[in-house]
């Protein structure tokens, strides 16, 4: 990505898209794989995740966003998370216990990061689905906005 | 194992949807054996609960990640399985599989088959959901995905305007409902700070709060809309007639069928209110005034689909109507009628989807002399309208019947008369549809119309021979499949207990365990094997008649048969079409009722601030009638 190729008319909200985009990525990530130990989980940090693509709309415009950003592998991601939501949740019953069970929980010291078990699976899909999820809906909003201007 | 079928009903379907997303467009064969496998699936899990549920009489109960209630708190999600949702998810899921079988090659030729096929398993799912959970907010999230997947299904054949308005309408009015809903949800949560339903039951036996009862008018009302009972029905025939037929079989099948199902958890188990003569004047007053204005309004279309639409609100009219009579007899003949309605306004869509299919329009006044090119179609239809128009011996006939008798012995003998009426203008109607689109004459550019494929005529078929045994066994149906949800309707102690324990339960209830017994006789004069040979008798003469040529009048043929112009004479009356198109038939009724028709079609003004008034105005009378009646 070399700078010359991209055309920005505002340099202020560039600039502070390329400051908070990846700290909002790092951010959302962070909140996403401590959703067992911190406040927060895979909905919240997805959504942080998400406002990444917002960011770089802003700064760079809708071309530059639908290039960085693969709209089709969003949405399969979207059905891949949500399968692999659907797997964790069903591990519950092959391990003789219901849907949705935390099954391994007694794997590692509580506390770390790998200690909870398949909630940490499941809460990671979650968050895989609701960011790649709000990705989508946000281009797909803002792909109407511009053909409305055009 | 056990335990684990409803959510694995539930999952599949849910599983099945996503990976349909997955798969690309052109991949037709992997998607629709994904289809199938997952509604299979569905339906398999549902029929394996049949034995310890209804034969054997137990009350599954299932928590979510295991969280079982601590100190009788429920603090997890549980799902609820108990005869009467086992009675709604078994025909529910049958109904799903007959609408993917009939879907393949109904949408053939539409584009976006992929997204069509993940909206069904959704819509599907939910519907699902919402029967076999036993949690109240559950409830209104899967009554949530219903509602939007139904407005997106409504909008599919977004080439043609009145789709794509038909879903505007359906999600302005349907998210009404669904907000009426939450905000009930929200208010007994603020008050008995628990979601289950059978906490929720136990904590509200004789113990209603006014924010209980603000809550219990908000409930009726956002069902009412999604049951289109009658001021709020509006949206209805436009979204019937907007969407593909299988998925109009789907709304009229299992969404309506899901609504009525809440109806009943909500004022039977979870409040309890039914033995309140108010509250069952309510239910039979306003199914009595869906029935009439739905079949009315029947009587005067000229679409296909859109005349079965508002039928389908006619005969949920019927249901809510038994359900609102509380008495064993009441309450049989009502989710019979439910179950009856599911196959064969089922039947109904399908074969207005096959008239589609084979000639591309529904309009009544075009359409004429199907039966000749399409014979299964025709006779399958007639199965079908019989059905609805509660002739003897089909399934419609028996529940009807069981209707009429109780709301005759319940002491509502005007509810009896009118219910009659309807059943007579039902029949009128269809008489009307099987003259103007089936029999009579055909049209020269339908001449060469074909019958549908095979895959869409085997789920008409099915739905058919359904309708058949319905009316001839109906002892062995009750036996086996009403009168035990019918049971677990009237005992809502039996719910909470086997939910949250027997000690929660004996806090609020005397009587743990005695279940009234219904004390049901099939009174009357229904003898159905006298019937059926009476019938096949008939049929017989009619064929006979039909064969020697008594119905074939040769007089009538068109100014341009091939052969015409070789003829030395061919005008003079011999060569005039003269159809009688389904707008002339019962101009009559038509013109003597103009006042009234002349009301109701002002009414229906397709304008969606007029349908959002009125479930306002709706919410606003159930809630005056709620505080004013109802202790």
């Amino acid at each position: 990505m070399s700078k010359k190729e991209i055309k920005v008319k505002n340099y202020i909200i560039k600039t502070a898209a390329d400051f908070f985009a990846p700290i909002g990525l790092i951010l959302g990530i962070y909140v996403i794989l401590h959703g067992h130990l911190s406040p927060g989980g895979g909905f919240q940090g997805g959504v942080l995740v998400a406002s990444a693509a917002v960011l770089i709309y802003l700064g760079y415009g809708y071309e530059k966003a639908t290039k960085t950003l693969n709209v089709n592998l969003l949405k399969k991601s979207e059905s891949i998370a949500a399968l692999m939501y659907s797997f964790f949740a069903l591990l519950g019953i092959f391990y003789a216990a219901n849907f949705c069970r935390n099954v391994f929980y007694n794997v590692g010291k509580p506390g770390d990061l790998f200690s909870s078990g398949t909630i940490f699976l499941m809460n990671f899909a979650v968050g895989y689905k609701v960011l790649t999820g709000i990705g989508f809906l946000i281009l797909l909003m803002f792909g109407l906005l511009n053909n409305e201007e055009a | 194992m056990t335990q684990h079928l409803p959510i694995l009903a539930i999952i599949s379907l849910f599983i099945g949807a996503f990976i349909v997303s997955l798969i690309k467009e052109k991949n037709t064969t992997l998607r629709n054996t994904v289809v199938l496998i997952v509604t299979f699936a569905s339906l398999i899990f549902t029929l394996m609960m049949y034995k310890p549920i209804i034969e054997e009489g137990n009350v599954l109960t299932y928590w979510m990640g295991n969280w079982e209630p601590v100190q009788n708190w429920a603090i997890g999600i549980g799902l609820e399985v108990d005869q009467l949702s086992l009675f709604f998810g078994l025909f529910i899921s049958l109904s799903i599989v007959l609408s993917a079988m009939y879907s393949f090659k109904y949408i053939e030729n539409e584009t976006g088959k992929d997204k069509y096929y993940v909206l069904f398993l959704m819509m599907s799912a939910s519907v699902m959901g919402f029967i076999f959970t036993g949690d109240l907010f559950n409830m209104y999230v899967m009554i949530e995905i219903m509602t939007f997947a139904s407005v997106a299904l409504t909008a599919f054949r977004n080439n043609r305007p009145e789709a794509v308005e038909a879903g505007f309408k359906y999600i302005a009015i349907g998210s009404i409902g669904s907000s009426l809903i939450l905000l009930a949800t929200v208010i007994l949560y603020a008050q008995f700070h628990t979601l289950n339903l059978a906490q929720l039951a136990g904590e509200m036996y004789n113990n209603y709060t006014v924010a209980s009862i603000f809550a219990l008018a908000l409930m009726i009302v956002g069902y009412a809309v999604k049951v289109f009972a009658v001021p709020t029905h509006f949206v209805a025939p436009d979204a019937y007639m907007a969407a593909p037929s299988s998925i109009s079989m789907l709304f009229s099948g299992i969404v309506n069928k899901a609504a009525v199902y809440g109806i009943l958890r909500i004022i039977y188990v979870v409040y309890q209110s039914m033995n309140l003569p108010t509250m069952q004047f309510l239910l039979i007053f306003w199914g009595t005034v869906t029935m009439f204005v739905g079949v009315t309004m029947a009587l005067a279309q000229h679409d296909f689909k859109r005349l079965l639409a508002f039928h389908s609100i006619s005969q949920i009219g019927y249901v809510i109507t038994g359900i609102g009579l509380t008495t064993a007899l009441g309450i049989t003949g009502g989710l019979y009628h439910a179950l009856n309605h599911t196959l064969f306004k089922g039947l109904l869509f399908l074969c207005a989807g096959a008239v589609f299919y084979a000639t591309g329009t529904t309009d009544l006044d075009k359409l004429g002399g199907l039966a000749k090119r399409m014979p299964q179609t025709a006779f399958i239809f007639l199965i079908g309208a019989f059905s609805i128009s509660g002739i003897p011996p089909f399934n419609g006939f028996v529940s009807k019947w069981i209707i009429y008798q109780a709301t005759y012995e319940a002491g509502y003998a005007p509810v009896t008369i009118v219910a009659l009426l309807v059943s007579v203008m039902t029949l009128a109607s269809f008489i009307k549809v099987a003259q103007s689109a089936f029999f009579g004459q055909l049209p020269k550019e339908f001449k060469n119309v074909e019958e549908v494929p095979l895959s869409m005529r085997v789920p008409m078929w099915i739905m058919a021979i359904l309708c058949v045994i319905g009316g001839i066994v109906p002892n062995i149906v009750t036996k086996y499949l009403v009168t035990p949800a019918a049971n677990a309707v009237m005992n809502a102690s039996r719910y909470v207990e086997a939910m949250m324990g027997k000690e929660f339960a004996s806090k609020f209830y005397n009587n743990l365990g005695s279940a009234p017994v219904i004390d049901y006789k099939l009174a009357g004069y229904w003898q159905p094997i006298s019937w059926l040979i009476l019938f096949g008798v008939l049929l017989l003469a009619f064929t006979l008649v039909a064969v020697l040529g008594g119905f074939n009048p040769k007089h009538f043929s068109y100014a341009d048969e091939e052969d015409a112009k070789y003829d030395v004479f061919f005008s003079g009356e011999s060569s005039e079409f003269s159809h009688v198109a389904g707008s002339d038939l019962f101009w009559g009724l038509k013109y003597q009722f103009r006042h009234y028709f002349d009301f109701m079609h002002n009414i229906h003004s397709g304008i969606v601030n007029d349908y959002a008034l009125s479930v306002v105005f709706t919410a606003a009378v159930i809630l005056l009638y709620v505080f004013t009646f109802v202790r």
